[in-house]
């Protein structure tokens, strides 16, 4: 058989070149190991979650008061996370903030108020300390990225990578190609990191535009999607995560207004965050989300942000900040004709996504054990796609822990690789062509705006025991139109690879969803049919894996460690 | 062409006056939408995938001579879309 694929071997395969890759490459380097980076994107310069800079980074510093140590916030987060948390991956996450904090400051980032000349921190998202910098962080990422080119990282961009090559429960590389070349690699590494982000283009928005998501909607489940496939464990998948956002463009940067002060109001002018949460428009964001939810259904939308109220000078901060998260929103206000210094912004709730349901420390998405690493041996995760995610932050600290884990667990290998089997690169390779060679068939659009429909009406805010049954009923029989689905070319063969991974991530989230018998954190898990939280029965994870017929899901107390659920622990211990 | 792709809002308009024919759009677009055959020196970048376009603007912020607009189609600036509709049905 004619070999017509690129063998590549490496120490570290990392998946996705954002903050939570990079952070994970920067270790792995350093302790010189080589390193391979596959990106969809080119996004080594800019944040893989919403492809710009930063405009806040949320950490503990050790400054001295007692608000400002780990112990202090380690003591709130289960509060925070209504209870659903993996505590030892949190607070490993927490106890190690400072020293990722000035590890990221010695890469030239300066988190420092250029007025001020020290740093702005800001009491947000219901979190007990005025622990997010405020900061222009446009160059964050650049910083990061540059300290991966310095260590002479691989970086293989427009690559997607569509299969992870697993053995006796052990990672060791993965199949990808590349949407611009076609060219295909099998990627032999003694440890893989997942860091490819949440799950976006999962449901309707406001504007009906599929690409026009909160954060990236480039970000599909990707690593999701191949962790269950390899057998890897998932967990908090049922809770699903919104914003507030601009109606019609879902931008972030929610947190930099919330931050300086602005006002949600509804129809009759009512300032109403307050009854719905004791810290008003400082609740957490799934305070907020839900808050807003609840508004329009009570009929009291439209909703509005309102700044009007604001000092001269926080409209400039905010002015000046509004384009850190989104370069374009300002032009967006310009081309609406709106001043957000004196009048009302129509709002509304984003689209659905799978991150971390508005909770800061509670992840959806692989399970992972204090070293980042997952159910699979040498298989890690870090950011948005694990079960502690944290925004930029998070997902920079989790990253490192991660890259630290992996230089520990290539240490501890020894022997060969496996082969790669020809046949089952073949094998991928076929299925890929199958897509590109057929003339009829479905569109992948056409294809994901059924997934989108079904999460809309029956797995997104308001969730039944039927509406789920009926949902997953619908999604199955999506997934055996998938060999249906045609590309036009190779960057179409990306996307419907993208659009079977957000159906899967659907159906994982509405499987969660019908086990959890409860309604948890509001609106990110809301059952009509049990609307209460159970505290006595419902301190469990929702672990969901590959069972015999799709996804199959079983509970863990939250007293344990997601990692007690490990076959790989139990088989050592 | 079909009448149908042709309908598709471009957000990406791009002034073929001061364009330079580089390809820094295409190197920095997130999405893989904008695609500038580097041979072609005299072709403007294509804007092969516009309603697979993010909005983020990276395209226009790298631009060096300032020959990128990002435009919003109509269903953005002037939504119209009741909210209660993306809140789902009641199926008991």
């Amino acid at each position: 058989m004619t070999q017509d694929w690129n063998t590549i071997d490496t120490d570290v395969l990392v998946v996705g070149g954002g903050v939570a890759g990079s952070m994970a490459a920067i270790p792995a380097l350093e302790a010189g190991l080589k390193v391979v980076i596959c990106e969809k994107g080119k996004v080594l310069d800019h944040c893989g979650s919403i492809g710009c800079g930063v405009d806040h980074y949320l950490t503990v510093m050790d400054t001295g008061p007692e608000w400002d140590t780990p112990a202090f916030l380690i003591k709130h987060v289960p509060e925070l996370t209504d209870y659903i948390v993996d505590m030892a991956v949190a607070g490993r996450v927490i106890e190690e903030m400072p020293r990722i904090f000035r590890k990221i400051e010695s890469f030239g980032v300066d988190f420092r108020d250029p007025k001020l000349g020290t740093y702005y921190r800001l009491r947000s998202f219901g979190l007990p300390g005025t622990y997010h910098i405020n900061f222009d962080g446009t160059d964050f990422k650049k910083h990061i990225g540059e300290r991966v080119r310095k260590g002479k990282a691989s970086v293989l961009m427009r690559t997607m990578v569509v299969q992870l090559l697993v053995r006796d429960n052990r990672a060791y590389g993965a199949l990808a190609f590349n949407f611009r070349t076609g060219e295909w690699y099998a990627i032999r590494a003694r440890a893989v990191v997942l860091a490819a982000g949440d799950v976006n283009r999962l449901s309707l928005n406001a504007s009906g535009l599929a690409f026009d998501s909160w954060h990236f909607p480039y970000n599909t489940g990707d690593a999701q999607a191949m962790g269950y496939h390899a057998g890897a464990t998932l967990a908090n998948m049922e809770s699903v995560e919104t914003t507030l956002t601009p109606k019609g463009f879902s931008v972030q940067g929610l947190n930099a207004l919330v931050s300086l002060g602005a006002y949600f109001v509804n129809k009759s002018g009512e300032r109403f965050m307050f009854r719905y949460d004791p810290k008003g428009e400082n609740a957490r964001r799934a305070v907020l989300a839900d808050a807003v939810i609840h508004e329009y259904l009570l009929g009291n939308g439209p909703i509005y942000l309102d700044c009007r109220h604001l000092l001269p000078e926080m409209l400039d901060h905010m002015a000046h900040t509004l384009q850190v998260d989104r370069y374009t929103l300002p032009a967006f206000y310009a081309q609406k004709g709106v001043n957000f210094r004196e009048e009302l912004i129509e709002i509304s709730i984003a689209e659905l996504s799978i991150r971390r349901s508005g909770v800061y420390f509670r992840g959806s998405g692989l399970a992972v054990d204090t070293n980042g690493e997952t159910s699979i041996e040498a298989l890690f995760a870090a950011g948005d796609c694990a079960t502690v995610s944290g925004g930029i932050a998070g997902a920079a600290v989790l990253g490192h822990i991660a890259g630290e884990g992996v230089v520990q667990r290539v240490r501890a290998s020894n022997g060969a690789l496996p082969e790669i089997d020809p046949q089952m690169v073949a094998a991928a390779r076929a299925e890929s062509a199958a897509h590109l060679e057929r003339a009829a068939g479905i569109g992948w659009k056409q294809f994901e705006h059924a997934t989108q429909q079904t999460v809309t009406d029956y797995v997104g805010v308001r969730r039944t025991d039927k509406g789920l049954r009926l949902a997953l009923d619908t999604l199955r029989a999506l997934a055996k139109k998938e060999p249906l689905i045609k590309a036009d070319d190779l960057h179409g063969l990306m996307r419907v690879h993208e659009s079977t991974n957000i159906r899967l991530n659907a159906e994982i989230m509405a499987t969660a969803s019908l086990a959890r018998t409860e309604t948890r954190t509001g609106s990110a898990h809301w059952r009509l049919d049990y609307p209460q939280p159970d505290e006595k029965n419902w301190r469990k994870f929702v672990l969901v894996e590959r069972g015999q017929d799709g996804p199959a899901t079983r509970t863990l107390s939250t007293d344990r460690p997601l990692a007690d659920a490990f076959a790989r622990n139990a088989v050592t211990a | 062409m079909p009448d149908a792709a042709q309908a598709v809002h471009n957000p990406i308009q791009i002034n073929p006056e001061t364009c330079v024919r580089c390809d820094l759009c295409d190197w920095i677009c997130p999405g893989d939408l904008i695609y500038k055959d580097e041979s072609k020196k005299d072709e403007l970048p294509v804007i092969a995938y516009p309603d697979e376009c993010w909005y983020c603007g990276l395209c226009q912020s790298i631009c060096p001579t300032d020959a990128i607009t990002v435009v919003f189609p109509e269903q953005m600036v002037h939504n119209q879309t009741d909210v209660v509709t993306l809140l789902g049905k009641v199926v008991e």
